[in-house]
């Protein structure tokens, strides 16, 4: 069981990873996923640093959290998920965003998983 | 300006246009300039210019040239000028526009291949980019500054950003395909290492109408440019770059039905005929060899079936050069019917020699299932139609070629001799023909003398620029001389590592491998177009010599070696694979660089 949860969590890390460095090597087409423009100046500056930054760091708090098995660890990734989608529906309410349901449906399972991942795999507290 | 902004804080500005202008006033072109050998210098109207370049087209494709194909509008412009029966580009399509729009060497003006197939290695050095650089200064541009309209329909490809379209090289109305090809019957890449067909017009990104057929469409929007200032009494000039009849060899039905059963006497019977018609029409002398070409296929050897679906592919590309001619006449009627054809020059020509990439055997089940995944097919009863992909087959290409030897990429005469019409009403020589040696790079000087456009100094707006190094061609146009180029005089080019120099009537050239075997060759191209003797054993200190010209011109030119294992066709596929997929692969390699620590940690410390 918690190595198919293992396993489970590790897929979307990996993607999360790919994302943040598909912003490195091919902004154009990561920013065409998000349904945004590539921006200039210190628009793309900030595209790039914090898009690619949130994304890494997420994938890797999953995998600092399947290596040392402590439960403090999934919840950077947890809150980044989990917020990301909350403030999608935030943004949907307040300023006239699309809702955009086929993200916002993945964050919220993802964040679902992780959430079960940290009650179930953790062996230290 | 008043005298306080002049007395304050405007002066540093004062001293730099004091030092800017005079060097801007010295690269301005000398619009009244003489020009002692011009057509026009009794009257003050200046031509318009029509400069129409077929794509791929071979050397006896034409009518006038010894074609069995309808070719009846050519025909009639070659009636009324000059034809040239040595006239030479380059042996690919990219560097050939280069030369042609700037008469500069196209290793001085940036593209020294086309991008597709230049390595990384080479790619590192500025001037191998495959694109037009900033140093060369188009016709366009000149003739533009000259107070002429300058108006673009057609393939570009020299260059896809923003800063490197037409309509940022002097261009005043474009549309443009930025890639080395495209579908002729919708907007649709012809090959797998696009991932769309780049069209643009006026520099933005633009859709293709749906009833699009390419030769139509670009004659249709020629049209429209020109006659959007038809009212005003400025000359034009227009080029006009079709697809035809670079692959996708596609054509409409009505032209296609007059070919079918043409050309079932197989590629060896048709390049003999045109050979014949080539000597009957004086366009190679009476005596002059043929070599079979070894991409010939076996004709006799062939099945009914196989000979009948060859014929077919033959046809179509026979429609396909019908067409352009068709459309080109349709241009030719819009100038008479608004009274602007008389003074109209015409310049027509091909960026190449015929293409002789098409597969011998096109329609087998593997290379069906390939052309399926790019929703192509090329199925008998719709080749040449729209969905179908059609090229002529090596042993056809050679018929086209025909009588030289040798196809497109390679500097064999078959590569780079191909037709050269000068018309108008205005030139003085009607329906001769000319065996004088003339290169692509002569196309702009001669069109700069036509126009009364001098030709621009070291420097051109703002910048220093390459000098134009072509000769202009209207002293044969006036019939004032057989040649333009002395004995002595020579004019070198270099292929991904295929060379040729010219000298008087002589030619030196080093073909690589998989057609060529990689030695120098030594040819009269005069009496033997073909190229069927070598004369390097008999003419030794001719090859010496020559051979020294060609070192010399490498170094002028910056010309860079390829590795010996370079091979063109493959570096278009990595090339191509890098350009669609490298970031992709890229990711890939990071990611599991990123993921791979992690894994391993977890591995240890849960053992």
């Amino acid at each position: 069981m918690k190595k198919v949860l293992s396993v489970i969590i590790a897929l979307p890390a990996v993607m999360f990873i790919m994302t943040g460095l598909r912003w490195l090597v091919d902004p154009a087409t990561a920013a065409a996923q998000f349904g945004m423009p590539l921006l200039d100046g210190i628009g793309l500056s900030t595209q790039i640093g914090d898009l690619a930054a949130f994304f890494i760091a997420g994938g890797m708090f999953v995998f600092i959290a399947l290596i040392t098995s402590k439960r403090s660890w999934y919840y950077p990734p947890i809150m980044l998920v989990g917020f990301t989608a909350l403030f999608r529906v935030l943004a949907w309410l307040l300023h006239d965003a699309t809702l955009a349901v086929q993200m916002i449906v993945p964050e919220i399972v993802i964040a679902v998983l992780l959430l079960a991942a940290s009650r179930i795999i953790p062996e230290h507290e | 300006m008043t005298l306080a902004t002049i007395q304050g804080s405007s002066w540093p500005r004062l001293l730099l246009l004091a030092i800017v202008m005079p060097l801007l006033a010295s690269s301005l072109p000398a619009q009244a300039a003489s020009m002692s050998t011009s057509l026009f210098t009794e009257s003050s109207e200046r031509p318009n210019i029509v400069l129409i370049l077929a794509d791929d087209l071979g050397f006896t494709d034409l009518a006038s040239y010894g074609s069995e194909i309808s070719t009846p509008n050519l025909s009639t412009l070659a009636k009324n000028g000059l034809s040239f029966t040595n006239y030479h580009t380059a042996a690919s399509c990219a560097p050939t526009r280069a030369m042609l729009l700037t008469g500069v060497n196209n290793h001085r003006a940036g593209v020294p291949n086309i991008p597709e197939m230049i390595p990384p290695q080479q790619r590192r050095h500025a001037h191998y980019q495959g694109t037009l650089g900033r140093n060369v200064v188009t016709v366009a541009t000149l003739l533009q500054d000259n107070g002429y309209h300058t108006y673009m329909a057609g393939k570009w490809h020299l260059g896809m950003t923003p800063d490197l379209l037409p309509s940022r090289r002097g261009f005043e109305q474009t549309i443009a395909l930025a890639d080395s090809g495209a579908d002729n019957w919708e907007q649709k890449p012809y090959l797998p290492i696009y991932e769309k067909a780049n069209w643009f017009a006026d520099g933005e990104e633009t859709t293709l109408p749906e009833d699009f057929y390419s030769s139509r469409f670009l004659v249709d929007k020629a049209i429209e440019f020109i006659d959007s200032n038809h009212a005003d009494d400025k000359p034009f000039f227009t080029y006009l770059p079709f697809q035809a009849v670079h692959m996708p060899v596609q054509a409409p039905q009505t032209f296609i039905d007059h070919y079918m059963g043409v050309y079932e006497a197989g590629p060896q019977a048709l390049r003999a005929q045109r050979h014949a018609n080539a000597i009957a029409l004086g366009i190679v002398p009476a005596s002059s060899p043929m070599v079979t070409m070894a991409t010939t296929d076996d004709w006799q050897a062939m099945s009914a079936e196989k000979k009948r679906y060859e014929a077919k592919r033959m046809a179509v590309y026979a429609a396909m050069v019908e067409a352009m001619d068709y459309h080109i006449g349709r241009l030719i009627e819009y100038l008479k019917e608004t009274d602007q054809y008389k003074k109209t020059i015409f310049i027509f020509a091909s960026d190449n020699g015929s293409e002789a990439s098409g597969l011998a055997n096109q329609n087998t089940s593997l290379n069906q299932r390939v052309l399926r995944a790019q929703n192509y097919n090329a199925d008998y009863t719709t080749l040449g139609l729209k969905g179908s992909f059609n090229a002529i087959s090596p042993s056809f290409a050679s018929a086209s070629a025909s009588p030289l030897a040798y196809y497109k990429f390679y500097v064999g005469e078959g590569g780079m001799r191909v037709p050269l019409i000068i018309a108008g009403d205005s030139i003085p020589l009607k329906n001769e023909l000319s065996n004088a040696f003339s290169f692509v790079t002569d196309i702009t000087p001669t069109i700069l003398a036509l126009t009364q456009t001098a030709k621009p100094a070291e420097r051109y707006g703002g910048r220093k620029v390459e000098a134009i190094i072509g000769r202009n061609l209207l002293p044969l146009l006036n019939g004032h001389t057989k040649r333009v180029y002395a004995e002595q005089d020579s004019v070198g080019y270099e292929l991904g590592g295929h060379a040729a120099l010219f000298q008087g009537d002589f030619k030196i050239s080093l073909n690589r491998a998989p057609l060529g075997n990689n030695e120098w060759r030594l040819y009269n191209i005069v009496t033997d177009p073909g190229e069927s003797k070598d004369l390097s054993s008999m003419m030794p200190a001719r090859l010496q010599n020559m051979l020294g010209l060609y070192h010399q011109f490498t170094i002028d030119n910056k010309v860079l070696p390829v590795a010996a294992n370079y091979y063109a066709q493959r570096q278009v596929a990595l090339n191509g694979l890098q350009q669609r997929f490298g970031s992709q692969i890229l990711l890939m390699i990071l990611t599991v660089l990123v993921v791979l620590p992690f894994y391993l940690v977890y591995r240890l410390s849960h053992k």
